[in-house]
């Protein structure tokens, strides 16, 4: 039985908590957050026998195999080690760390003291990436990624989360090394970085705030976000993070010598592009009665999940699932869910295009700063 | 300008000025200014003769509700405050020499966390500035009808303030109605504790000029086809501007601390009516009647199914909000008229009729 705990109760701690509650051999033993009232409330909605407002005295008193960390980034690397020091390992929200240094000391902790971690990027275990996965594992193919492109939009319109941001001039999103993409954009990024092979990453960044953030006044917000990766086995990505384009995309395109797969997330279906060849006008006929036989059988597919009470949201399905191998990873010695390697090379793509996107924010306000005195 | 003596308003001559808590010229704190009853108390306030009325809004709120009522009474008498009462430091400055508390602001979220810290939180905050400041001599908590219980109450019975407030609100899937149960804990624990003066306000379906959507007791919008689940129903109704005098009143009335009042209209329209009245005059919807029993049978499928697939469908539809929302009640207002000499100064067929002009230009300039 994994004893589990969450340190920050707010709406990613009930997430984390419905996803416990399903798996058979794990029992959520404590909740903690600074704030008493926070911490009580879900505690008694998820029947948990210990709340606590401190970290310290929940790791000692409840003594947790695994802690969840859903508290803001900036608080990651703190809980971080007082969970490992404590001999915990710690499940931790994406952004894993506010940056590679800190991840590397959270990494080096862990496997000092023989406690494990993972990354909350559950986006990359949906049913639809796993099966991408699989077709990758097979060769579909042909050999390594040539080139990656991970799209990952986000409404500016979500109340769950966009207008409290937008709401509260203090809020701690604004105040994070890369703004808004900071939160958002591990999920994409560590798509891309999942199928780099080399380590010399070279990243190539444009930001800026949307027309309708500069519209309402909320320029210091920056919420566009286009990047350039490179490796140096030439293998290639594009990330887009917007929250203009409509719909709200969340895709992944994987280019291969042989075939390519496009694994569209927020409709869990994934469509092989093979490399045929067909006869003259064929190629216009044919390909188009092929491709609506995949998009069937997704349905069919995601329709039989269903049916079978396994599907569930996709992020749902996804954490839940991410959870799982991590416990499995913790109980058993099994392999991580999220090879280190993968959290680490997400986390230096994220630096490289922060370090960017604010010398390019500078650029931008001075700009601003002498078109007012003009 | 009108003042407290205006024949304009049906509570205002129910005071005497020299029996009111709080003089025309004392400091008046309103949070959730902006919102659609925040902004008919802001005007109700205005329209009464106040001087210093400081209203508390989110930047995320906007301040349109606002900005038309300093068009209409200049600014003179208003002090807008952008704020967050997550923020204590925020709570201290905008609760600094308030006499009386309008608390408006809630958390309208759907999760219980976002519910919960908007409306437990933030209240918890404000309540210890208000303890620290010492001035306040009323607080005025405005909770929801919706956190009553009525599952032991039969079809027809009278939902009033004596039934209890629903304890399984979890279990009904209703995180607005457990923020607000949970801030009213609050609230009586400061009371209780620290001698909080407060009274609680429970409006119902809140409707006016301002909302132009068919209430969800009436029914729910599917597909393209509206679901009648309210039938011969009762609605708990009141019309924004008679829910505002109220709300006004619990604030300035002397010796009703501690109170827990329910607002609703009188001659409460049963949900047909509401729904032929909205049809006639608003636009031409399909509608299929839905009865009671069959509706609590889908809710309990829903619920049973939801339980068994670990949430594969969350349990939005459930057997306790189905009798908490549809099940046929009776609503009174016998209290809040008894304690604050309240009447609704709009007539329902008044104010029916303003909500479908309303609901009409809102069709046409969509």
């Amino acid at each position: 039985m994994i004893k589990a705990a969450i340190v920050g109760c707010g709406k990613m701690a009930d997430q984390h908590a419905v996803q416990i509650q399903r798996i058979s051999d794990a029992k959520l033993v404590a909740v903690c957050d600074a704030e008493p009232l926070m911490a009580r409330q879900i505690a008694e909605r998820f029947n948990v026998p210990a709340w606590f407002t401190s970290v310290d005295e929940m790791l000692a008193s409840a003594k947790p195999d695994v802690v969840h960390v859903t508290t803001p980034p900036q608080s990651h690397l703190t809980i971080g080690k007082k969970c490992l020091d404590a001999g915990a390992s710690a499940y931790i929200e994406k952004p894993f760390t506010l940056n590679t240094a800190d991840a590397e000391e959270l990494i080096e902790l862990a496997n000092r003291k023989g406690v494990k971690l993972t990354a909350g990027h559950n986006g990359q275990f949906t049913h639809a990436m796993n099966q991408m996965r699989r077709l990758v594992a097979d060769g579909f193919l042909g050999g390594r990624a040539v080139h990656i492109e991970s799209l990952y939009c986000y409404e500016l319109g979500d109340p769950a989360y966009a207008k409290a941001l937008l709401g509260d001039s203090d809020h701690w999103a604004r105040k994070l090394p890369g703004s808004l993409p900071h939160n958002i954009i591990s999920h994409g990024v560590a798509r891309i970085a999942e199928f780099m092979t080399g380590e010399n990453i070279v990243v190539s960044a444009q930001a800026f705030s949307s027309p309708f953030l500069q519209e309402i006044g909320q320029s210091d917000i920056i919420d566009e976000l286009r990047l350039i990766v490179r490796d140096e086995n030439a293998t290639t990505g594009v990330f887009t993070f917007s929250t203009q384009i409509s719909p709200s995309l969340h895709q992944l395109r994987l280019y291969g010598k042989k075939h390519s797969l496009v694994v569209d997330d927020d409709h869990q279906v994934v469509i092989r592009l093979k490399n045929k060849e067909y006869k003259s006008y064929m190629r216009f006929f044919v390909p188009p009665v092929t491709f609506a036989g995949q998009y069937l059988r997704n349905m069919a597919k995601n329709f039989g999940r269903f049916l079978r009470n396994d599907f569930h949201l996709p992020n749902e399905a996804g954490l839940l699932t991410l959870i799982k191998a991590f416990y499995a990873s913790v109980q058993h010695d099994a392999p991580l869910p999220i090879p280190y390697r993968e959290i680490l090379l997400t986390s230096r793509i994220m630096d490289a295009a922060f370090e960017q996107m604010n010398v390019q924010r500078q650029e931008q306000a001075l700009r601003s700063l002498v078109a007012k005195e003009a | 300008m009108s003042t407290l003596n205006s024949a304009d308003f049906g509570f205002a001559t129910l005071i005497e000025p020299s029996r009111m808590i709080a003089g025309l010229g004392d400091q008046i704190l309103v949070t959730g200014a902006n919102g659609f009853i925040g902004s008919w108390v802001v005007r109700t306030l205005l329209k009464s003769g106040f001087k210093k009325i400081r209203c508390l809004t989110r930047a995320a709120s906007g301040s349109s509700n606002l900005d038309r009522i300093r068009a209409e009474f200049g600014s003179a008498n208003l002090e807008v405050i952008n704020g967050n009462l997550l923020s204590r430091e925020a709570c201290a400055r905008i609760v600094n020499g308030a006499a009386v508390v309008y608390h408006l602001a809630a958390g309208v979220e759907k999760t219980f966390p976002g519910c919960f810290l908007n409306s437990a939180v933030t209240t918890r905050n404000l309540l210890d500035a208000i303890i620290a400041t010492g001035t306040v001599k009323r607080f005025v908590n405005i909770s929801s009808l919706a956190v009553y219980s009525n599952e032991e109450l039969r079809r027809g019975a009278v939902l009033d303030e004596t039934c209890p407030i629903d304890t399984e609100l979890v279990e009904r899937f209703d995180p607005y109605a457990y923020g607000k149960a949970k801030q009213d804990e609050i609230v009586r624990e400061y009371g209780r504790l620290h001698g909080l003066p407060y009274v609680i306000m429970r409006p119902g379906i809140t409707f006016g000029p301002g909302k132009a959507k068919i209430p969800g007791r009436v029914g729910i919008d599917t597909f393209g086809i509206f679901l009648h689940l309210g039938l011969g129903n009762r609605m708990p109704l009141t019309y924004v501007e008679n829910c505002a005098e109220a709300i006004v009143l619990a604030g300035l009335t002397p010796g009703i601390e501690g109170e827990e009042l329910n607002i609703v209209d009188d001659d409460l329209p049963r949900s047909r009516d509401f729904l032929r009245r909205y049809k006639r005059n608003v636009r031409r919807i399909r509608t299929i009647p839905v009865p009671y029993s069959l509706f609590y049978f889908f809710n309990f499928i829903w619920e049973k199914y939801s339980a068994w697939s670990g949430g594969q469908l969350p349990p939005a539809f459930n057997r306790r909000t189905c009798k908490a929302y549809y099940k046929s009640q009776v609503f009174s207002n016998n209290k809040v008229k008894a304690l604050l000499g309240w009447r609704p100064r709009v007539s329902m067929n008044e104010a029916l009729d303003k909500f479908c002009v309303y609901a009409k230009e809102r069709m046409v300039k969509a």
